[in-house]
């Protein structure tokens, strides 16, 4: 892997909540246009990684971060930078569906909205197109103008996904996307993942090995706010080079 | 960190120099996708990264003008939420100010504990030791009747009545809390007062005994409502594992549930009492006010005078200037200091209560293991509380008879009698005790409507006032109670919402906002009568306004102000922090996402907070006493400059000082009570439309 080929890196990223250590050293680079896996057991920093790369933990209070995370050669944490175009190319789909209380075509038009789209008929193809790349279209086709609450909790998720894809961000990040949703919904995530990276790079937490092995590109585990390895997926899960990620994919912990 | 420095800014003009032309690599492939860029994307101007230096320069500006457009939002919000604050400091300083003479001159301890109160005398006397008593006692009367209603019915609502009677009850208990004081008053004057008199065989009914009875009443609701929070938030679990034993569901209430809340139902008793203190013009109406301590001190039959009557009666008549004057502001400056220890111990227990039963993590539970040591205090305080009141129930011989017998009669039971049993005898008393609070709603409500309806007529409703008020009309009181109210909800509703938003949206903790949220709790605490002291010395003689519709709608403005803040905070509260995190993760700006996303679902209970709002500033008397109402005016105001009349001031002075008004006394009543009745309906329509229909 080279670094040519990566979108973002974190140079040795450190994070405290308070006293508390949640990311020790992690250096990391995200290849393009791939699906990279965050495995390891709760509470080892994941999600706190994955949300450094679109500055949501600049909302928790009492967060301090060392280290430099470069997205095109340049720190996001830099002062300049501007956070929200930076969240607008690097999108996030969270752990729960989080849909906003209105209709299902006013979630996904959000986004193109706050950025300045106002034109009807340009909305509708960007919320039709994004509705199909989230595979969720032939069933919320006739009825649009419900509420996104009444959806279940899958297409609800799907919808989050369509909504990210609608302001066309060069990044998804996905914070367990699927564990709060049965398996039905879980392949239907997983399929949709597969088909995204055509176009963007996903980075994915996940508790589930299984569902890393299936979906990654490349795998990296974290113990402990460590950054244990970091390679192919096959590799990992065939080969590891550490004694704990070996452990760990072997379910010998976790 | 120096070397870190060094390093990025040798970095940046490079890779800033670099192209990337992430796009149109990326859109390689699909026809879909490519289809998608050039008819949506390619139209929403910033998306395409411009190569040319114009392009990132017209980006860069772009980013510059959003950054200060959220600024000044931001900013706007922080001058609302600082406005609470110095409107807290200026009636603080106003009442300090204005009440130090009197001090300086006969010394605090004289003022507190000198026993005669004659401020017209010759020499004046100004001890307001009498004035403190009558208000403790009074309030005491009415915690030993408001205590064991309020738990008693806050225990059927929460666990015994059925949904459709819970329905209905509820919203019987909220009208008796909107119900205007100043009818309140009335009803305990021409009723309440009557019924003492003759069944006690005294001269006068106007005793401790009638301001008791009604502030009971008066203060009911809040121990009801915050009760009835408290008995619900105790877990299920608890609930469940209790009656998995094999308790019945009594035992599990009395045993499981009851302690549970103890520490809510305690501040419940606390802002009940809060409340009586506070309370103006329904006392002023019944106690007699007679600055004198009960002789002996357990009479009940004595009247008695409060310092918020003290306030209310002398206010208008005073001097400016002179040491009388002083003295009463010296009352405000020691009322203040009452509520406002009152009302701190009552906000300390809820604090407490609220972390009780939402942490779970082992962090915050070390953090509470704590904050426990530091809540002693509040237990100890608690106690001494319970011990006053216990003591209020003692004097009240009658209240401690009827105890003495149903102990006995318990533990008697206890012994005896299955579990069943006591339960069914446990559940009855709930039963009746509901039935006499909502009996004694019943008939207030039927008084009021029997007598005021014969006095409705299109005449009454928009004719002016003749010979005193026993005819013609009330439609000046009409109107300017309406001009008052929307003038301070169009002052109080920008601020408040401004001042609620910046406290939940754009802080996290810190200095200054535990300040302003102090503030505005101080500012919610505040009796009425306080506000219109303040609005009297500041806007009326101070600015100059005079007594004008202007400065009344200023002092009740301000009167809502807390409410407002505090409903609109509860409504933004209750947006999962999850939707904001979905729309600033979509790249909205902070204040985009508040206006799209935290906003629509919150309208409302901002809605329903604006309108209780409407109803309380509707009926208040005591705020407008002294700032901005007349007797009888023909005319409407033509300006903000003039005063205006208003229903309940009407009210209030046709009841106490017009001898032979009584239909037009009871029209009056019957008109307030409907007008704050019916922005009560509303808001309870507009709650129960509307917050349904979001289950996040």
């Amino acid at each position: 892997m080279q670094k040519d080929n990566c979108i973002i890196t974190a140079e040795r990223l450190n994070l405290y909540y308070g006293d508390k250590q949640a990311l020790r050293d992690v250096s990391v680079s995200f290849p393009r246009n791939q699906v990279t896996a965050l495995i390891g057991p709760s509470g080892c920093g994941k999600s706190t990684l994955l949300r450094c790369f679109n500055r949501l933990n600049d909302l928790v209070e009492g967060v301090r971060i060392e280290g430099r995370i470069l997205f095109e050669g340049r720190d996001i944490r830099d002062p300049d930078c501007d956070v929200v175009d930076l969240r607008k190319r690097i999108g996030m789909v969270f752990q729960k569906p989080n849909p906003f209380p209105s209709s299902i075509y006013d979630n996904v038009a959000y986004g193109p909205r706050v950025h300045g789209a106002r034109n009807k008929k340009v909305l509708d193809v960007i919320v039709r197109e994004s509705l199909k790349k989230a595979a969720l279209w032939d069933e919320v086709a006739d009825r649009l103008s419900d509420s996104a609450m009444g959806l279940s909790g899958g297409q609800q998720q799907r919808l989050c996904i369509a909504r990210t894809l609608a302001v066309e961000p060069e990044i998804i990040l996905m914070d367990e996307p699927c564990s709060a949703l049965d398996p039905i919904a879980t392949s239907k995530i997983e399929n949709l993942i597969n088909d995204l990276k055509v176009h963007y790079t996903v980075v994915i937490v996940t508790h589930n090995m299984q569902q890393a092995a299936r979906v990654s590109d490349f795998t990296g585990f974290m113990y402990l706010g460590r950054l244990v390895e970091f390679g192919p997926t096959a590799r990992i899960f065939e080969n590891p080079q550490e004694e704990l990620t070996n452990n760990y994919v072997t379910g010998r912990f976790g | 960190m120096n070397g870190g420095d060094d390093l990025r800014n040798a970095d940046a003009p490079l890779s800033s120099g670099i192209p990337i032309p992430l796009h149109e690599g990326r859109q390689i492939g699909s026809g879909q996708a490519a289809a998608h860029t050039r008819s949506g994307i390619a139209q929403m101007s910033e998306e395409l990264p411009s190569p040319d230096k114009s392009g990132s320069l017209w980006k860069t500006l772009r980013k510059r003008t959003r950054q200060i457009r959220e600024e000044a939002i931001r900013t706007l919000w922080f001058c609302t939420a600082i406005f609470a604050v110095v409107a807290i400091f200026f009636i603080l300083f106003f009442l300090v100010k204005n009440g130090y003479p009197i001090f300086e001159q006969i010394g605090v301890w004289n003022f507190l504990t000198g026993d005669v109160w004659n401020p017209t005398g010759a020499p004046p006397a100004y001890g307001i030791y009498p004035l403190i008593v009558g208000t403790l006692f009074v309030t005491l009367g009415a915690m030993a009747i408001a205590i064991p209603l309020g738990i008693a019915v806050a225990v059927f609502i929460a666990e015994l009545a059925p949904s459709w009677m819970k329905g209905a009850i509820k919203p019987a208990i909220e009208l008796l809390a909107g119900i205007p004081s100043v009818v309140y008053g009335f009803f305990g004057l021409i009723v309440l007062t009557n019924w003492i008199r003759i069944s006690f065989d005294v001269a006068s009914g106007e005793t401790w005994l009638a301001g008791s009875l009604l502030l009971g009443i008066m203060a009911l609701p809040t121990i009801v409502s915050v009760s009835e929070d408290a008995i619900s938030a105790v877990p299920r679990a608890y609930r469940e594992g209790s009656l998995a034993l094999g308790a019945t569901h009594w035992q599990t209430i009395a045993g499981v549930v009851l302690p549970g809340a103890l520490s809510g139902i305690t501040a419940a008793i606390i802002l009940g009492m809060g409340r009586a203190i506070g309370e103006t013009m329904a006392v002023i109406m019944v106690v007699g006010n007679a600055g004198v301590v009960p002789e002996p001190l357990w009479n009940i039959l004595s009247p008695i005078r409060t310092l918020t009557g003290t306030l209310g009666i002398e206010m208008g008549e005073v001097a400016v200037g002179s040491s009388h004057y002083h003295a009463l502001f010296g009352v405000a400056v020691v009322l203040l200091a009452i509520t406002l220890a009152v009302n701190l111990l009552a906000r300390g227990i809820l604090v407490r209560v609220s972390e009780q039963h939402t942490a779970t993590t082992g962090a915050t539970r070390r953090a509470r293991k704590g904050r426990g040591e530091t809540a002693r205090p509040y237990a100890r305080a608690v106690l001494g509380i319970g011990t006053l009141g216990l003591l209020a129930a003692a004097t009240d011989v009658l209240v401690a008879a009827v105890a003495a017998v149903t102990l006995f009669g318990a533990v008697r039971v206890r012994r005896r009698v299955s579990p069943k049993t006591r339960q069914k005898i446990a559940f009855g008393l709930l039963y009746a005790v509901t039935g006499i609070v909502l009996f004694v709603l019943g008939i207030i409500l039927f008084d009021i409507i029997y007598n005021g309806a014969p006095a409705l007529s299109w005449e009454f409703l928009t004719a002016p006032p003749s010979d005193l008020g026993r005819a013609g009309g009330i439609g000046p009181a009409i109107l300017g109670t309406l001009y008052l109210v929307g003038g301070a909800i169009l002052f109080a509703l920008p601020i408040g919402i401004g001042a609620a938003i910046y406290l939940r949206e754009y802080t996290r903790g810190g200095r200054i906002t535990g300040i302003i949220r102090a503030g505005v709790d101080l500012l919610g605490g505040t009796p009425s009568i306080v506000f219109g002291l303040f609005g009297f010395a500041f806007l009326v003689l101070y600015l100059n306004l005079g007594v004008s519709l202007l400065a009344g709608q200023i002092t009740l403005g301000l009167m809502v102000l807390p409410t407002i803040i505090r409903t609109t905070e509860e409504a933004l509260k209750s947006v999962p922090g999850s939707v904001r995190e979905g729309s600033l993760a979509l790249g909205a700006t902070h204040w985009q996402t508040i206006w799209r996303v935290v906003l629509p679902p919150a309208v409302p209970g901002i809605l329903t907070g604006t309108i209780l709002s409407v109803g309380r500033a509707a009926g208040e008397t005591a705020p407008i006493l002294f700032t901005a109402v007349v007797f009888s005016r023909r005319f409407l105001p033509e300006s903000v400059m003039e005063p205006v009349m208003a229903l309940p001031y009407h009210l209030f002075i046709l009841a106490t000082n017009v001898p032979g008004a009584r239909e037009n006394q009871y029209g009056t009543a019957l008109v307030l009570l409907a007008l704050v009745a019916a922005i009560y309906l509303i808001a309870i329509f507009v709650r129960t439309r509307y917050q349904r229909s979001i289950r996040w």
